[in-house]
């Protein structure tokens, strides 16, 4: 769903793995049915946050997660267990997008057949809590509380939206990120780093198509894959919007929505916009081409670009993208994702002891970035000298300051609310309508506000 | 003593009756716990609403809405034009296939067989990936000979029209092979002496086929038909990877609006009703096909 849930954050796993999608479906189907079944046999489901946690020190647990992260969860467990020798510790890589098939299954089934730590997006984690309340662990009463301020801003505000219960711990923190192919923009006349509405992009991508023939960004236009918001979620995030207010609310036809599909619409009226339907694969041989000059994606995509396109060493930057409004915000958490425990396991504290170690010491998030490019959403760790190198691939910029800027920089909190798929769906179609028919942005965000509302029940706020 | 006295025979039968149930007891207790009992679960699921967690009774309200939903009409259209347009296209080139790969003017055939053959054993999803790189509108295969000959390039996914023209080709490449030796199978059993009877009668290549090929072939039709009819409703795989349902929903199924709505949205209520309804839609089709082209009484 965002780029990060939805994309491998190492490049050797290639595009998620579809293939894993379908399979696990059909398996997660029958899984999840066959669970139903024990569940209403014996009476027994997720019993929520109570009960016996077990022993923080014993136990057997395995860990959810996908491709790159679970590679570093995996490189963590040596050291773990020389801390806590009482814990064996198995981490399954699931695959993502497969790893939410799968999670749904088991909380549909009342627990049955879950993991005890889960790794879940921003995206999912409400829709989780909501739909499956007691699916998973509250970390409060296990100590979660504690690190209440260690993480970024707004964070916990969103593992823990009612402040005392405690759904998740945070792990990334991915902001807003605007890499560019600085030769395409010299070779323009442009200066990329003085930009500073989306205006003046557009404008400058204009002078970019006509002297070096490259798009300035990139869309999968037909929505192929659900991801093909991220860029129209950014432009909405630094306007503080999103598609629903704090009160969940449906916000599609906001002022500040029309704003971002309108520059959207702009931009491909100009011809400054590549298909990227087909999503991974196609952005990355559209990386390989050099055909679009800004990739306006989060942290992590700066580890892609290095593995992807080596031999460009120095051509690119990475900068805060523009603001909407002159003057306005260059900040966004676009996306995070958290470490929860599952309500049904047997061996909750256990699996706290485990997340603990790997969200809450500075020294096993420095690990992982060092590892996969993952940002951390623990501030701590950013007093590691690993985040204030300069990067010979990005013309020696000092990378991890910029998106830690980011990461100090308010950022409004954002309530993705359980419905966050429905409203994800009716935006890249009329995002679609937009891109392909040339429809107006007003009409189509009011028709899928009103079609969000309708689906939902919810309120619009207008 | 009666101890002594053999079984009655009755009573022998009655035991040797006993025995088959008893061997098919396992398969059937693994139907009743994956097959059966799922079916019941989602039936009662299709009339549940779950809020918070908590499953409510709401009657039909899930099949009520269905009637109301403007997306589901989408997908039931869009898996109609398939079945509409690509479906008997597919079973008239199958059957062309299957007379031409009976035919003894044709050298090799068992290669020719395979050949047809062979995409049906390709992995949907695999395929359906390479489809999408095939057909991609600035990066595919396909875009890049037709640019190479002067044509312009064609927005395969990315129109409408063209999605669902894209997923009748790969639906026609994937599964005609299939239909093809399954009508070849039956066609083997014409007995030849209708042919020779046809030709002393003087018909020609075109009247044998009309009047001996085809009804020869028409239980084969027939089964070639309702399966085709159940593959497309519960058509999933192929847009999902080739086109993800899009370009705004031109290729929307319903097989995948029943899994958007259950492992997307969480909606397990009304994810069983629109499953409910396309298991009535399918039994009515399959029955209107026996009706159309069974054997009549």
């Amino acid at each position: 769903m965002t780029d990060s849930d939805r994309q491998p954050h190492d490049t050797d796993s290639r595009p998620p793995a579809r293939r894993d999608l379908l399979r696990m479906g059909g398996g997660a189907l029958a899984a999840g049915l066959g669970g139903l079944a024990l569940t209403a046999c014996t009476g027994t489901g997720a019993d929520g946050g109570g009960g016996d946690d077990g022993d923080p020190e014993k136990g057997r647990i395995t860990v959810w997660s996908w491709q790159g992260p679970a590679a570093e969860l995996k490189a963590l467990v040596p050291d773990f267990n020389k801390a806590h020798p009482g814990i064996q510790v198995t981490v399954e890589d699931i695959g993502n997008p497969a790893i939410w098939e799968k999670i749904t299954a088991g909380l549909a089934a009342g627990g049955q057949g879950l993991a005890d730590v889960l790794h879940i997006g921003v995206d999912y984690l409400p829709g989780y809590v909501e739909r499956f309340p007691g699916g998973l662990a509250d970390l409060a009463p296990l100590g979660a509380t504690r690190h209440k301020d260690a993480f970024a801003q707004g964070l916990w505000g969103t593992v823990s939206p009612d402040g005392t219960r405690v759904n998740a711990l945070p792990w990334e923190a991915n902001s807003g990120g605007f890499y560019y192919r600085a030769d395409l923009f010299e070779k323009a006349g442009v200066d990329a780093d003085a930009l500073q509405t989306w205006d003046e992009t557009i404008e400058a991508g204009k002078t970019l198509k006509a002297k070096t023939g490259a798009h300035l960004i990139g869309i999968d236009k037909p929505a192929s894959q659900p991801d093909a918001a991220n860029f129209f979620q950014l432009l909405l995030q630094l306007q503080g919007a999103f598609y629903f207010d704090l009160d969940g609310r449906v916000t599609l036809d906001s002022p500040e929505s029309v704003k971002a599909m309108t520059l959207i619409k702009t931009m491909n009226d100009a011809g400054l916009v590549s298909d990227l339907s087909g999503g991974w694969n196609t952005l990355i041989s559209s990386l390989k081409k050099g055909t679009n000059a800004v990739v306006p994606y989060p942290t992590w995509f700066g580890g892609v670009i290095e593995e992807q396109v080596p031999a460009e060493a120095g051509r690119w930057r990475v900068r805060l993208p523009p603001a909407v409004r002159r003057g306005g915000p260059t900040a966004a958490t676009v996306n995070s994702t958290h470490l929860a425990v599952a309500g049904g396991s047997r061996h909750r504290a256990a699996a706290w002891t485990f997340v603990e170690y790997a969200l809450t010491r500075p020294a096993s998030q420095v690990r992982i970035y060092r590892g996969k490019g993952i940002a951390p959403a623990l501030m701590k760790a950013y007093d590691d000298s690993v985040f204030h190198e300069p990067s010979a691939f990005f013309g020696g910029q000092k990378k991890g300051e910029i998106f830690l800027a980011a990461l100090k920089a308010p950022s409004p909190p954002v309530n993705y609310t359980a419905d966050y798929a429905r409203a994800l769906r009716l935006v890249t179609d009329a995002q679609s309508k937009v891109l392909l028919k040339g429809a107006d942005p007003a009409a189509v965000l009011r028709d899928a506000a009103a079609e969000l509302a309708r689906q939902t029940g919810r309120k619009t706020a207008r | 003593m009666s101890l002594a006295k053999p079984l009655p025979a009755a009573r022998r039968r009655q035991r040797g009756r006993a025995a088959p149930y008893l061997f098919v007891l396992p398969a059937l207790l693994l139907f009743a716990a994956f097959k059966l009992y799922p079916i019941g679960w989602s039936f009662l699921l299709s009339l549940h609403r779950t809020v918070a967690g908590t499953d409510t009774f709401v009657g039909l309200d899930n099949y009520a809405r269905l009637l109301d939903d403007p997306l589901l009409w989408t997908a039931l259209r869009n898996t109609l034009v398939v079945l509409a347009v690509q479906v008997p296209l597919m079973l008239a080139l199958a059957t062309g296939l299957a007379v031409a790969l009976d035919s003894s003017l044709l050298k090799g055939r068992s290669v020719f067989r395979l050949g047809f053959f062979l995409p049906m054993v390709t992995g949907l999803v695999a395929y359906g990936i390479v489809f999408s790189v095939l057909l991609n509108k600035d990066y595919g295969l396909v875009n890049w000979l037709l640019g190479r000959a002067g044509a312009d390039p064609v927005p395969w996914l990315t129109d409408g029209m063209w999605a669902r023209i894209s997923l009748g080709l790969a639906l026609t490449w994937h599964y005609t092979g299939y239909n093809a030796v399954i009508l070849l199978a039956r066609l083997q059993t014409v007995p030849r002496e209708l042919y020779d009877a046809a030709a002393v009668d003087g018909a020609g290549a075109l009247a044998a086929f009309r009047h001996v090929t085809l009804p020869g072939l028409r239980p084969a039709l027939l089964l070639t038909t309702v399966l085709s009819t159940i593959g497309t409703l519960q058509l999933f795989d192929e847009p999902t990877v080739l086109t993800g349902g899009g370009p705004d929903n031109a290729t929307l199924t319903l097989g995948m609006y029943l899994y958007r709505h259950a492992f997307t949205y969480f909606d397990f209520g009304y994810a069983s009703a629109v499953a409910y309804a396309l298991t009535l839609l399918i039994g009515l089709l399959g029955l209107l096909q026996f009706r159309l082209l069974g054997d009549k009484p």
